[in-house]
């Protein structure tokens, strides 16, 4: 009897053959252990992600949701409070809006880099990869470098969950408390010494005449930081492992580093780390012969549309000549990612800068240690060896 | 399914069967039509789907919102008044047979 578990840790390792199986044999699949139904073929989800009336988020997005965060962001929030919430922030994460940010993301990553220079072996995720999404994260956000490590630390643990209760445990919430702690005191400083920025801008913001609630402030703040450094720093985890796996894509995009461009894209359809979200149906919907309740949680299983191969030709090939139009990396519809720009540039720079370093090296462990998250997937550590 | 057909900027023209409830551009991205960036995924928030619909048929397309407004004064190729966001505009039985017009630039 087939099951499908996101908490269980074989999903964790490689949930694409599970994904081959729901596509093929259980396209609409109840599953009992997350308590939801999996869309896995890249059409249904494409089609549920742009029925926001549906398949609502205002119940939380993250498979394993946050307590008391649903409806107060961005994610977690249905048009129109969701486009007028997202009015206020965008602006900040527009393509046009970044250049200004293009000198100080190359100089963390050269920074970064060059700090390494020697080495022959290292865990590029707390070598490289933490400390440079800390750091442009803080640079993007105008937060104040201090205290680096443990942003990052929390906002990892937070997206993680337990895979023997399926729920978050006492160090997920303890992490999210410690995050929402530390988003109040940077709102509290910018509310008494604004500046220039965006949390100065969003922490006084009104929608039509009304100041946001203090809850959509925090936690849309909180969130930020948390995507911010967990979603880019996993995503760049992953595409470095591609690169460290791959080696003939790898010396391609050292020797005409243009093709990061679409080594970047390929990754975000081969093996995004936002693996998995989660909607609420608003109505009854009848899809492949099964009938899903109005109440019912229904998982998005992105990194399964991804896998396509209705969409996609052999999907399960890492080829960075596809150009893989339309991948479900970002999500998609009018939740679809709002980091896309930034995400996109800082991945390109930080590995232009980290091959002028390091251009060959492959992977040490044949195991990863996955991160226990029914949403991300990430190695926890990842050892490459430098040739 | 509504047929809608972009008109790609070499003058290509491109048929697609779209399913009721998918915008245009991700119909248009899906299916390869060239011409279409759709960079921010669908969110309104980048002006890379930009169209220009069918003059005839404005009536039958539902009015662009404020946030597509908005969006569409960043577009990078000539603004004209049948400009759309391909990523606002859902498949539907009222703009079955709808031509869209591609830009020459999306960015």
């Amino acid at each position: 009897m087939f099951s499908f578990d996101p908490y269980s840790p074989a999903v964790d390792a490689d949930p694409f053959p599970f994904y081959k199986t729901l596509r093929d044999e259980y396209p609409c699949f109840w599953s009992k252990e997350a308590q939801m139904w999996i869309l896995s073929r890249y059409a249904d989800i494409v089609s549920a992600g742009q029925d926001w009336q549906t398949y609502s988020s205002a119940k939380g997005n993250l498979m394993t949701e946050l307590p008391n965060r649903a409806g107060a962001t961005l994610g977690t929030t249905d048009p129109p409070r969701h486009d007028r919430l997202r009015g206020l922030i965008q602006h900040a994460f527009m393509k046009r809006n970044l250049e200004s940010l293009t000198e100080p993301i190359r100089d963390i990553a050269r920074t970064t880099a060059q700090a390494l220079a020697g080495e022959k072996q290292f865990d590029f995720i707390s070598e490289f990869s933490s400390k440079f999404t800390v750091r442009v994260l803080f640079a993007a956000l105008g937060l104040p470098m201090e205290n680096e490590q443990t942003v990052r630390d929390k906002a990892v643990m937070m997206v993680q969950s337990d895979p023997h209760t399926r729920a978050k445990g006492p160090e997920h919430i303890a992490a999210y408390n410690w995050m929402q702690e530390y988003a109040a005191g940077v709102i509290a400083e910018r509310r008494a010494r604004p500046l220039n920025d965006l949390i100065s801008h969003f922490s006084m913001a009104e929608i039509d005449g009304d100041r946001l609630d203090e809850r959509e402030v925090l936690l849309t703040t909180t969130t930020l930081i948390m995507a911010g450094i967990e979603s880019l720093g996993g995503f760049m985890t992953m595409f470095a492992l591609n690169l460290a796996d791959h080696a003939d894509a790898r010396r391609q995009c050292v020797a005409n580093p243009v093709l990061l461009v679409d080594a970047v894209e390929e990754s975000l359809r081969f093996n995004t780390s936002a693996q998995r979200f989660r909607r609420c149906l608003q109505k009854d919907v009848t899809l492949h012969g099964q009938t899903m309740r109005a109440g019912d949680f229904v998982c998005l299983a992105y990194g399964s549309g991804n896998r396509d191969e209705r969409q996609y030709p052999n999907p399960d090939v890492y080829d960075i000549t596809r150009k893989p139009r339309g991948h479900l990396g970002f999500g998609g519809g009018v939740h679809a990612c709002l980091g896309t720009a930034i995400a996109r540039l800082s991945v390109k720079i930080a590995f232009e800068e980290f091959h002028k370093v390091f251009p060959d090296y492959h992977r040490v462990q044949e195991q990863l240690p996955w991160m226990p998250s029914s949403t991300f997937r990430s190695p926890l550590r990842l050892e490459i060896a430098i040739h | 399914m509504t047929t809608i057909t972009y008109v790609e900027p070499s003058g290509n023209r491109v048929t697609v069967d779209v399913t009721e409830g998918w915008s245009l551009m991700q119909a248009a991205i899906a299916n390869g039509v060239e011409g279409i960036t759709g960079e921010c995924g669908g969110s309104c928030a980048c002006a890379t789907c930009h169209c220009y619909v069918d003059e005839a048929r404005m009536a039958d397309v539902p009015a662009a919102a404020e946030g597509e407004l908005g969006m569409l004064a960043h577009v990078a190729a000539e603004r004209r008044p049948n400009s759309r966001l391909a990523c606002q505009i859902k498949a539907s039985a009222a703009i079955d047979g709808l031509v869209v017009h591609l830009p020459e630039t999306q960015e």
